[in-house]
């Protein structure tokens, strides 16, 4: 089984656009949502290996999705990537926040899985290794 | 209108009104010294005269009593020898009473005159000489009367004849009239003077009186105009404080004056509509009242480094470099009476007298708030704008190298081709929406350079690391040539211009060519030099290049994929951290950009 990402963004071009590159040049399992709340309840009933969640969202942003995805016991240790435009973000302060680290926007689609998968620490991206018993819990 | 203003300007003009008394009361000093002088000069005269006239007037009393006392003398001599004669005719004894009541009287008026004469030694000596002939004629008289008593009428009809007592008193009478002609002469001479003397002390004092109207006359007419020339000078004065005050209130700055201490004088209607002060209030109380402590604080460590000397967390902060002539203009936090606080740019001047010394500081200020306000909006509008722009960047980019992969299926030649340009372009643009955002952001100062003390050499290898596999694409090669020293910067910018510089001479390099990368230290600073040999700029854009889009070559955007801020963004940068940047150039001969930054420097943000 492929591991399992929950792209959250309202953008829906970007989500197709995540979606394809990680599906198809990382060859992970892509479920999307297009606001912070249908992310919150993709992310507690599918429990995801790792979330990809933009910062700047109408309504539940970013930063409150991911403190209610800290907060909830069920997605609390499900890692969380954040995806942001470059200069908005300070890195830091998103990771204090409980993220394990972040994208920047524009991506590159033929990089993102590895990026991904550097950041996560999970060596090299689904396609490859395509193996189910690392990291969840 | 401002109180504490109003204030000082009457005291200005307080003194001046001082000033100007002054000036009358030296006049006035004047003018009675040369009055006094000559109605003493002319007392003086009076004085001398009046009692010279006196003195006179004495001297003629005496004459006059000296001419009776000599016709008494004539006369009791007279009586006494015509009594003589009466007796010897008659032999009456009761005839001779009048002869023995002269002789008595005759001792008296003698004693008088020599009395009287003993200050005069010529009527002495002539009384001198005129006492033997009356002596002489008393002894005659005597004869007659013994003669008649003892031998009778003819006997002293002998004597009578011998003639001797006419001659005695003849001579007796040509002596008492020549004193008293030449005592008359001398009284004549002497009323004369007298009348000279009474006439030329009316004179004099004539004139005292004269010259005392004019003096006075002189003195009024000139305390008049005097008095006149101040009001004048008064109301010009006033005038002139008026449009002052007018200039000074009508300002759209603030302006507050203190003393040395940092004490304030005098504030501006700006001032009070801006901190919601009224000026009284203000006045005498300190400068720091209106600043944040905090702020001063801070300011003052910064200065205590800049400047190596300790310079206090207080007024201190504000005066110091002004007080050593340096202008200085800082931007800092003044607070309203409510407490509510607004950014300003303050101006702080050394106010000297005369004689150079310090009288105290100037304080101008501008209000920033609008300023920021508005530095706000613009920023918040490029942050959304950027946004805006990337999010559909971000699926364009990610769509064609989705396509240009090869992911979703190969594509036809032509399209492959058509698809890596739209791929591109739409790099290019993301990184003009990058720059712009950057270049805005270290402009504006909404960036704080995070300075910590990095070395030098790491700088360097961490720039060349990150071009270095765009180098080798291109056929490049970097050399690096570091110095020891250590600047106090933040790193990711300060490496962020390097690359930038570096990433341009990769651009404008021929394919094989050695771009040289060298840092040298100097006394306090270190600079940077990147090296190419590439095709040069010519002398009239070396300035340019660094505004924004501002490339050598219209062309190159598309060529060399730069977006034209890259040089912008690298002055910026190295202008927050108290640097300079520049290039030297030779046409087809190749560039050379320098960065200047201080060695560990404080280089203080403006933020």
């Amino acid at each position: 089984m492929p591991r399992t990402l929950l792209v959250i963004d309202d953008d829906r071009d970007i989500r197709q656009v995540a979606k394809t590159s990680l599906e198809l040049v990382g060859g992970f399992q892509v479920l999307v949502a297009d606001s912070g709340q249908r992310g919150l309840a993709i992310a507690r009933e599918a429990r995801p290996d790792a979330i990809i969640l933009d910062l700047m969202m109408p309504d539940l942003d970013g930063r409150k999705t991911l403190a209610q995805l800290k907060q909830t016991p069920e997605t609390a240790p499900i890692p969380v990537i954040m995806l942001t435009a470059k200069v908005q973000a300070n890195r830091q302060e998103l990771v204090g926040q409980g993220a394990v680290g972040v994208l920047v926007k524009p991506f590159d689609p033929m990089q993102l899985p590895d990026q991904v998968c550097e950041i996560l620490g999970w060596g090299s991206s689904g396609k490859d290794k395509n193996r189910s018993d690392a990291a969840e819990e | 209108m401002n109180e504490r203003t109003g204030a000082r300007s009457q005291t200005i003009s307080k003194v001046m009104i001082m000033v100007m008394i002054g000036r009358i009361r030296l006049w006035i000093i004047a003018a009675s010294v040369v009055s006094l002088a000559a109605l003493s000069a002319v007392s003086w005269l009076s004085y001398r005269n009046t009692k010279e006239l006196i003195a006179a007037n004495q001297r003629l009393a005496q004459a006059h009593k000296l001419i009776e006392d000599l016709a008494a003398l004539h006369v009791l001599l007279d009586d006494a020898e015509s009594s003589c004669r009466d007796y010897a005719l008659s032999g009456r004894t009761e005839s001779l009473k009048p002869y023995e009541a002269s002789l008595a009287q005759l001792d008296t008026t003698m004693q008088v005159l020599r009395r009287d004469l003993a200050a005069d030694p010529n009527r002495s000596r002539q009384l001198q000489e005129l006492e033997p002939v009356i002596k002489a004629r008393l002894e005659a008289m005597k004869e007659l009367v013994q003669a008649r008593t003892t031998s009778g009428l003819e006997a002293a009809v002998r004597v009578l004849q011998s003639d001797r007592g006419k001659r005695l008193t003849d001579e007796i009478r040509h002596g008492i009239s020549i004193v008293q002609t030449e005592e008359r002469n001398d009284l004549l001479s002497r009323e004369r003077e007298s009348r000279e003397r009474a006439r030329s002390t009316i004179l004099a004092v004539g004139v005292t009186c004269l010259l005392g109207i004019v003096l006075l006359l002189t003195a009024s007419l000139v305390i008049v105009r005097l008095n006149r020339q101040s009001e004048r000078d008064h109301e010009a004065l006033q005038n002139a404080e008026g449009i002052q005050r007018t200039i000074l209130n009508s300002a759209a700055y603030s302006m507050i004056s203190t003393d040395k201490a940092g004490l304030i004088l005098t504030v501006n209607a700006a001032t009070e509509r801006w901190l919601q002060y009224r000026g009284a209030e203000l006045a005498g109380s300190s400068i720091l009242r209106l600043h944040d402590a905090a702020e001063l604080q801070s300011r003052g460590v910064q200065l205590t480094r800049a400047m190596g000397m300790p310079v206090g967390g207080d007024y201190q902060a504000l005066v110091t470099k002004a007080g050593y002539g340096v202008a200085d203009d800082l931007e800092c936090t003044y607070v309203r009476k409510d407490g509510t606080r607004f950014p300003v740019s303050l101006s702080v001047t050394a106010l000297r007298t005369g004689g150079n010394d310090l009288a105290g500081y100037l304080m101008i200020a501008t209000d920033l708030s609008e300023q920021r306000a508005i530095e706000k909006m613009k920023d918040e509008f490029v942050s959304i704008v950027s946004h805006e722009l990337r999010t559909p960047l971000t699926s364009i980019k990610g769509a064609l190298g989705l396509l240009v992969g090869g992911v979703t299926g190969p594509l036809p030649p032509k399209a492959g081709e058509m698809a890596q340009i739209a791929l591109s372009n739409s790099d290019r643009l993301s990184r003009l929406v990058d720059d712009i955002l950057d270049l805005q952001r270290i402009e504006s100062g909404r960036i704080t350079m995070d300075k910590r003390l990095c070395d030098v050499a790491a700088l360097m290898k961490e720039s060349s690391e990150s071009v270095r596999l765009v180098a080798e694409g291109e056929g490049v090669t970097i050399e690096v040539s570091p110095c020891a020293g250590s600047i106090n910067a933040d790193q990711e910018r300060i490496v962020q211009a390097l690359v930038n510089l570096l990433g341009n001479a990769i651009k404008f390099s021929p394919r094989g060519d050695r771009i040289e990368f060298a840092a040298e230290r100097t006394d306090r600073s270190v600079m940077f030099r990147v090296e190419d040999n590439g095709r040069g700029i010519p002398k009239d854009k070396l300035e340019t290049i660094f505004e924004r889009f501002q490339q050598v070559d219209a062309s190159d955007a598309r060529e060399k994929g730069g977006t034209g801020l890259g040089l912008a963004i690298v002055r910026s940068i190295v202008q927050q951290h108290n640097g300079r940047v520049w290039a030297e150039s030779e046409l087809s001969r190749g560039s050379k950009f320098y960065i200047q930054l201080p060695l560990e420097s404080d280089s203080m943000t403006t933020e």
